[in-house]
Formats: C-alpha cells, sequence, structure tokens
C-alpha cells in the first residue's frame, strides 16, 4: 500500500509539472515572471487590468482608488490611459512629416488628381544605366511583394488573389499599357477603382521602384 | 440617334422587312410565325455587323481576355455587368463603341441607358479604352456573342468539386481500415489468452482427479506463480527502477518546460487562417507584416490592409464584419467613419523584456526565411509558437548560421579579415560577435 501512495503522489507531481507547458490557449507558467512583463509601455502588450500580477508587486506604491490614477498598478500592468483606447502606441500628430534619408516630403496630392499626377510627376530614381539593374531588381522583389498576388507575376491581373477579388487590372492591357510612372505611382498611393491606397504599407521610394518595374513588364512581350 | 434603337439593322434593309410583314399578316394563324420569324431577321440582321467567323471571335478572346476578363465576365456579373447579350441589350452597337472607348464622355453627355448604368453600378467608371479600333471591338463583340450562344458553362463548377472530395475519402479510408484491423487484431489476441487461461485451469483440474506422482504433481502446480514473481526482489527493482526512470523524466521535462511557451496557440479575436491568405493565395507575409524589413517589430497589420480586399471578398462572413465594425467602415457611402476601434490580438511570441530582438537585422540583412522561427506558419489556421525562443536556442542558430554577406558592402573587409585569420572556413554569426552577451542584453 505504500508503495501505491508514492506511486500515486509521484505521478500527482509529474502531472503538475507537465501542466507548466504551453498549449492552446494556456500560455505556460512563466519562469521568473517579472522579467516577461515589461515597465516600459511595449507597443504590442498591453494589460489594462491593474491587478494584474499584484502576487509578484515587491514595490509599494501610492495606493488611490481614483480612476484617472495608475500609480497603484501592480507588476504587470502595461497600459497607457492617456492613450485612446488605454493603447501604448498612438498615431503621430496630423501632418507630421517623417525623416527620411531619401528626403521624400509627403505626398499631398488628392485621389481624384491622378491625371494631374500622370502628367507631371517624374520618378526621382537615377534613370543612369549603372543603377537601371539594380533598380529593376529592387522593383521586382517589391512587387513580388505587394503585388503579384493581385497583378500576377507578369501584370496580367491573373494573381491568386485576383480570382476572388473581381476587378484586378491586366497591367498589359490597352488602357494601362501606355501610362506613365507618375500615374502608377499615384495609383499604389491612393488607389483607383477597386485598387485600395497602398500608400501606408510602401514607402514613396519602393512605389517609385515598383513603378519602374512595372514598366518594365508592360514592355515585355 | 435615338436612344432606343436597338433594331437599327432593320433599318439597314428597310425594302425586304415591309413585304414580309405584309406577306405574313394576310393569314392570322400564322402569327406565331411571324414573331419568330420577326425576331430571326433582326437576329440575323444584327449578326451581318458582328462577325462571327473564328479568327474574328479568337482574335476578340484574346482581346476579352486581356482588358475584359478582370471586371466583366460573360454570364455572372462581377464589377461590371454580365455580357450577355449586350449588343442586343444596348441601344446600338455606336453606343458600344463609344461607351468602350470613352463611357465617362456618355454619362456626361446625359444619355438615358449609360446614366442608368453609371447609377446601377454604384458610380464606379468604366476605364477608357481609347485606342480601341472598329475592328477590334466588333471582334470582342464577336466573342461575345459565341459566348452567349454557348450558354453557361455549368459542367465546370462539379468537374472540380468531385475529384477533391473523391481524393479526401480517398486519402481517410485506408487509415480509417488500418484502425480497424489493428483494434480487431489486439481483441483476437486478449480471446486467445482468455481461451488459453480456461484451457490451462481446466487442465489442471483434470489432472488433479488423476492419481500423479510427486515429481509429476510439482509440474502441474508450480512453486513459481504471478504471486511469486511479483514478490521477488529482482521483480521489484526492476518495476521500481522504471517507475523512477520514466517519473524522472517527466519531471524533467516539466521543469524544462516552465518559461517555455513553445506550442502557444491561443484563440484570436478574428478566426484568421494564414494557412488560407498566405497558403491558398500565396499573399507574401511582407504584404501585411510591413515593418519586418525596417524594424524591430513585424507589426501587426494594421485594420487597413485588410480592408484592402475585404471591402470586397467575403463580406458576408461574421469574421470580416468583426473587421469592418473595427474599421467602422460604411459599405453605403464607401468610407470609413470615425468610431474606429482596435482589435485586440493575442500576442504569442514574447521574449522577455531583458533580451533584445530586431526583425529587420535577421530578414533583411540575415535574409532569414519567416518560417525559420515561426515554422510552417502558412499551413497553420491557428497560429502556434513554434520555436523554442529560449537563449539556447538563439545560440545555437548563431554557432551555426553563415552571415549573409554578399552584396553587402559592410562585410568585406570583416570577410577579408576572417579569411585571413581563419582560412577555409565560413564566417559564421558567432564570429561577428553574434555570442557577445551584449548583443542582446543590454
Amino acid at each position: 500500500m505504500q508503495v501505491i501512495k508514492r506511486l500515486i503522489i509521484g505521478f500527482a507531481g509529474t502531472a503538475l509539472l507537465a501542466s507548466c507547458g504551453a498549449g492552446g490557449d494556456d500560455q505556460g507558467t512563466e519562469y521568473a515572471p517579472n522579467m516577461y512583463h515589461s515597465v516600459a509601455y511595449e507597443p504590442y502588450t498591453q494589460i489594462t487590468d491593474k491587478e494584474a500580477g499584484r502576487w509578484v508587486t515587491s514595490i509599494e506604491y501610492v495606493r488611490d482608488s481614483s480612476e484617472t490614477n495608475f500609480s497603484d498598478h501592480a507588476e504587470y500592468h502595461n497600459s497607457n490611459y492617456i492613450n485612446p483606447f488605454h493603447m501604448n502606441m498612438r498615431l503621430p500628430a496630423p501632418n507630421t512629416v517623417s525623416r527620411n534619408k531619401s528626403g521624400y516630403l509627403p505626398y499631398r496630392l488628392k485621389k481624384d488628381s491622378l491625371q494631374f499626377a500622370a502628367a507631371t510627376l517624374v520618378s526621382p530614381l537615377d534613370t543612369a544605366a549603372a543603377n537601371a539593374k539594380a533598380i529593376l531588381a529592387d522593383g521586382k522583389v517589391l512587387y513580388e511583394t505587394y503585388c503579384d498576388h493581385c497583378h500576377g507575376a507578369k501584370g496580367e491581373g491573373d494573381g491568386k488573389v485576383a480570382d476572388k477579388y473581381a476587378g484586378v487590372a491586366n497591367l498589359k492591357g490597352d488602357a494601362i499599357k501606355g501610362v506613365s510612372e507618375g500615374h502608377i505611382f499615384h495609383v499604389i498611393t491612393m488607389g483607383k477603382g477597386l485598387m485600395q491606397p497602398h500608400g501606408s504599407q510602401v514607402s514613396p521610394e519602393d512605389r517609385w521602384k515598383i513603378a519602374r518595374y512595372v514598366k518594365s513588364l508592360q514592355a515585355a512581350k | 440617334m435615338p436612344p432606343d434603337s436597338r433594331f437599327v439593322p432593320l433599318e439597314v434593309k428597310p425594302d425586304t422587312t415591309p413585304i414580309m410583314i405584309k406577306h405574313f399578316t394576310s393569314s392570322l394563324s400564322k402569327f406565331l410565325s411571324v414573331v419568330t420569324l420577326f425576331f430571326l431577321i433582326s437576329f440575323t440582321g444584327q449578326s451581318q455587323s458582328i462577325p462571327e467567323d473564328a479568327a474574328s471571335i479568337s482574335a476578340g478572346q484574346t482581346l476579352f481576355n486581356g482588358n475584359c476578363k478582370s471586371c466583366h465576365k460573360v454570364h455572372q456579373q462581377s464589377v461590371g455587368p454580365a455580357l450577355k447579350n449586350v449588343y442586343e441589350r444596348a441601344p446600338s452597337i455606336d453606343w458600344i463603341k463609344g461607351w468602350i472607348r470613352n463611357s465617362a464622355k456618355v454619362v456626361a453627355s446625359g444619355d438615358e441607358y449609360g446614366v442608368k448604368i453609371f447609377e446601377e453600378y454604384k458610380k464606379s467608371q468604366m476605364t477608357a479604352f481609347t485606342n480601341f479600333s472598329d475592328e477590334q471591338i466588333m471582334n470582342i463583340l464577336a466573342y461575345i456573342q459565341a459566348e452567349t450562344k454557348k450558354g453557361p458553362d455549368t459542367a465546370t463548377a462539379p468537374a472540380t468539386g468531385a475529384p477533391a472530395a473523391g481524393a479526401e475519402t480517398g486519402g481517410g479510408l485506408p487509415a480509417n481500415y488500418l484502425n480497424v484491423i489493428l483494434i480487431g487484431m489486439v481483441l483476437i489476441l486478449v480471446l486467445l489468452v482468455i481461451i488459453l487461461g480456461f484451457l490451462i485451469s481446466s487442465l489442471k483440474r483434470f489432472l488433479d482427479q488423476k492419481n500423479l506422482s510427486e515429481e509429476d504433481r510439482e509440474v502441474v502446480h508450480s512453486p513459481i506463480t504471478a504471486s511469486t514473481i511479483s514478490r521477488s526482489r529482482g521483480f521489484i527493482f526492476i518495476v521500481t527502477f522504471l517507475v523512477a526512470a520514466l517519473g524522472f523524466k517527466a519531471v524533467i521535462n516539466g521543469l524544462y518546460s516552465v518559461g517555455i511557451q513553445q506550442g502557444y496557440a491561443p484563440k484570436q479575436p478574428i478566426a484568421f487562417s494564414h494557412k488560407l491568405h498566405a497558403g491558398d493565395y500565396e499573399i507574401d507575409c511582407k504584404y501585411c507584416h510591413t515593418g519586418v524589413m525596417k524594424g524591430k517589430s513585424a507589426t501587426i497589420p494594421s485594420v487597413n490592409i485588410c480592408m484592402n480586399c475585404h471591402r470586397a471578398v467575403k463580406t458576408e462572413s461574421p469574421q470580416i464584419q468583426k473587421i469592418w465594425q473595427a474599421a467602422d467602415w460604411n459599405a453605403e457611402t464607401l468610407s470609413f467613419g470615425p468610431n474606429q476601434k482596435p482589435i485586440e490580438w493575442v500576442r504569442i511570441h514574447n521574449l522577455p523584456d531583458l533580451a533584445y530582438f530586431n526583425h529587420a537585422q535577421h530578414v533583411n540583412v540575415g535574409g532569414v526565411a519567416c518560417q525559420t522561427c515561426h515554422g510552417p506558419i502558412e499551413t497553420m489556421d491557428v497560429v502556434r509558437q513554434y520555436s523554442l525562443l529560449t537563449m539556447g536556442w538563439c545560440i545555437d542558430c548563431h554557432r551555426k548560421t553563415d552571415i549573409n554577406s554578399k552584396g553587402n558592402a559592410y562585410y568585406d573587409r570583416l570577410v577579408e579579415l576572417h579569411n585571413s585569420s581563419k582560412p577555409g572556413t565560413n564566417m559564421k554569426v558567432e564570429d561577428n560577435g553574434g555570442l557577445e552577451c551584449s548583443k542582446c542584453h543590454y
């Protein structure tokens, strides 16, 4: 009997330890949990519960039960009550101009200025033959990242997503074949017809590279 | 041109029709024939203007696939109307030509039919194909006419569905059979053991009734029985050893799983499937995770990236409706509202605060594929943490991986130095300080 009791205790112990592993919704047991929970605001971690991790909290914060006072939060709390939805991230202030090494300024043309953009915008990329190959190579990689699942590898509007999303333009079609790089840049930035603006995903320089590559696709037989 | 001039071809040969009409109206009993012939004539009349030869149709097919297919289908409504019978439906062939070349102009001129279509399709303007010649447009119409006559292609849908279903059952059956066979064999073996047990006991009883010698009796009633074996020292030692060893391994495994979140696969607020998006539709990871080449975080895609497609794709799904709510998308006005709220995705991969990791350094500079750390993400319906994300796991990779120095001038001198000090070996990450504490802990 003694042996059986010990066996049961042993199995219970191992079962308990086995439950430390993660799986499904269970994150598993954290070793030294304080280290997993950042004191600084983390962009993709948000714990709004003030009491989270009270059991590992060793610092005595000033206790204050008012709604806006978060100075009494426990160890795991990671949330900025000043921001909307108490998020740790926030959008840049309106009209913020981001610094970039090429000195690109924000694109201020409106969506309906396509004709103006197509006629006036000139690619700032180097047209020297020495760099042309590198630009096209970059453009190809970017095209394969951002465009080809709809527009197809050769730009014929036959990407896999085009089966589900009707209205994907054939870049080699007669209506689009002759457009300028500025036209392509404007359409990537602002969208056109069913295509949505991709300016938030693709940087201006990358958009010009894609435009250059699309022109080379259109020229290809 | 009058707005309703769909019987234009009749005007082309006015001399034949009145005679025919006169001829047939003389007899009321043949009224039906008049109607049929009337339509027949009107049809053939139009066919004269739309070419029917194979060359025109195939030229039209090429043009249609190249320019029209993305927005128009012949038998189904797509972005634009279904083009079946368009040559009979539209006011005139000339009207179609004008519309294709510049639909905006037709709408602006206040053309009744044009404005009606423009309104019906939510004022989305058709691309202007200004360079199409009359002949090209007629070829396209020839193709549409040929397709209209052919009728909708109903055979394809079930044909594609059937083999898939067949393959599924074909793949599932053998595994099931194997299981059934295995269970059956185990059952038979258990039955055999029971039958043998009965045989032994009845044999013993039979032998006990006979007068056996002392030696034979010892054979029948062997002193070594199950109970004597289980009480022997050797048996107890082996069993204790096995239990202790297995228990020890379980304990060690359990202890090592503390602080490791491998296999963590939480339920997300929206049932997004990487298998569908990255696997089936081959959308590049970087299309949505835009930060991965530029910064520390790969970034969780913002809702506007979902809406790039999901303003139109699978909009009836309750999961997509959640995106619409988060974006405060108004499908009527096609605009985002002011009451946007973030989607609270559950973070899966989480390094402790004391370790620094940068995606751009690994993916952009190092050229490491997403799958190296995140596993076969393109096959996961629910994402789980594939890797250990322990320090040992990081170090192991830094020891084994060659530095991606190709085409990166930053590494030129370092590679030169490495080749002179350790000739004949590749420069690994550890050779460039990949094992330094302060690279990741600072």
